[in-house]
């Protein structure tokens, strides 16, 4: 059995990643049924907005866990539904200041936000972080991702959030530094708006800025600190024979390198092998060729393995159980 | 008589030394009042094209910003005589 795929310190995370169409889905869910088969409690959740998982185990999914076998839970998160509710949460934090509003016409502003780019991102990754805050419920999660560009970026955030963070804090600290000089010397600052009067935080553990950004900080290190762990999380890749996933996939071995998170396994799918020789695919077969050649040398380091192309697509419990335990069997 | 002079005199000497004070956190509010500014430009990058933070912790904070928002207003309006204010603070006339 492959280590990197089972529970070692609390509940463990696998991220399947991969160019759109090399199999992610149809991987994850074998690797999700042979796992829940051998008495792991497994959920698989589809994080890509346009979902298949639902179809690749022929069941109507939802954003809430469905039992599909005995250990075996998948649910498909409904990205606009997140957004939406995002959004909202994130309105209903902004209701405070609507004194403001109306000055700086942040009205028209939220109206648009739901269009602003980055706003997927942020909403997997706090449909990502839900998730892992309660993973105590389960032994194994798998996600089956978007393609390679969006996951990637999703799995940038927390890194690039934390460094947001902390860059925040620290010129927090300088004013709320600034502010006790003075209230040492004036007294205490009042601040007057429209009639209204309060006295301005200096400290940092009544400053609401200061509380809000460590609270941010808090719940991003959480979710950075589970993806970073070799023994919480494991990546893998899922590429064609082709070049083109090729490239891709030793470009996301590159960024997932800078941002710390364990890359354990590149799964080769759909390698045709063929009895005898049919001219008509007789290009294809050497692009097989050369990239496989050129996968040993380049991945050093990382397992790799060679699935087939099946006779049948791999549908059903059955096949997926099959085709998972060839991934999970080491 | 003498009471009414003690009474001037120590008016006198707290107002001076009032003034003394202020001047001693001059500048350390101006620094105040630029990070702050500097604080709430970082947050609203957004509106004038400079890359923002993530738009979670923009929204969050933005409820507890008002005073932020303010000074940074008070700034935009204020920029024409920036030089003034250093002056000012300066000394130069």
């Amino acid at each position: 059995m492959r280590e990197f795929l089972l529970p070692k310190k609390g509940f463990r995370t696998i991220f399947v990643i991969g160019k759109g169409g090399v199999g992610k889905t149809t991987t994850s869910a074998a690797i999700a049924t042979a796992l829940a088969r051998r008495g792991y409690r497994t959920l698989i959740v589809s994080l890509d907005p346009a979902h298949n998982l639902g179809d690749v185990f022929m069941v109507a999914l939802s954003d809430k866990p469905k039992k599909l076998a005995e250990n075996l839970y998948a649910s498909e998160l409904d990205m606009e539904k997140l957004i939406k509710a995002y959004l909202k949460h994130l309105e209903n934090n902004l209701k405070n200041m609507y004194r403001y509003l109306t000055v700086i016409n942040l009205e028209k502003y939220f109206e648009v936000l739901s269009f602003s780019p980055g706003i997927e991102e942020y909403a997997t990754l706090e449909a990502i972080r839900n998730i892992l805050l309660e993973g105590d419920e389960w032994d194994i999660i798998v996600f089956d991702t978007p393609p390679t560009g969006l996951t990637l970026r999703v799995l940038a955030l927390p890194k690039i959030s934390l460094i947001w963070a902390d860059k925040l804090i620290e010129i927090r600290r300088k004013i709320l530094e600034r502010r006790r000089m003075i209230a040492k010397i004036q007294g205490e600052q009042k601040f007057v708006i429209e009639g209204q009067e309060f006295v301005l935080p200096k400290e940092e553990e009544e400053d609401p800025v200061m509380k809000e950004l460590k609270k941010y900080r808090e719940e991003i290190e959480f979710v950075d600190k589970v993806i970073t762990d070799p023994n919480k999380t494991s990546v893998i890749a899922v590429m064609n024979p082709e070049m083109l996933p090729f490239y891709e996939t030793e470009r996301a071995r590159e960024s997932l390198k800078k941002f710390g998170i364990p890359f354990n396994l590149v799964v080769v799918n759909k390698v045709i092998t063929l009895e005898r020789d049919v001219p008509e695919i007789r290009v294809k077969l050497d692009a097989q060729r050369k990239v496989l050649e050129e996968i040993t040398s380049k991945f050093g380091g990382i397992e790799i393995l060679k699935i087939p192309m099946f006779p049948e697509e791999p549908r059903g419990l059955g096949w997926l159980e099959k085709l998972g335990g060839m991934v999970i069997e080491g | 008589m003498v009471k009414k002079i003690i009474e001037d005199v120590s008016a006198f000497l707290k107002g001076f030394g009032s003034a003394f004070k202020q001047q001693s956190t001059e500048y350390i509010e101006f620094e105040e009042r630029e990070l702050e500014n500097v604080f709430a430009l970082i947050l609203m990058g957004a509106f004038v094209g400079i890359p923002s933070p993530p738009t979670t912790l923009v929204v969050r904070l933005m409820p507890h910003m008002v005073r932020e928002m303010h000074v940074m207003q008070r700034r935009a309006v204020d920029l024409d005589d920036v030089f003034g204010e250093i002056a000012g603070m300066f000394d130069i006339d």
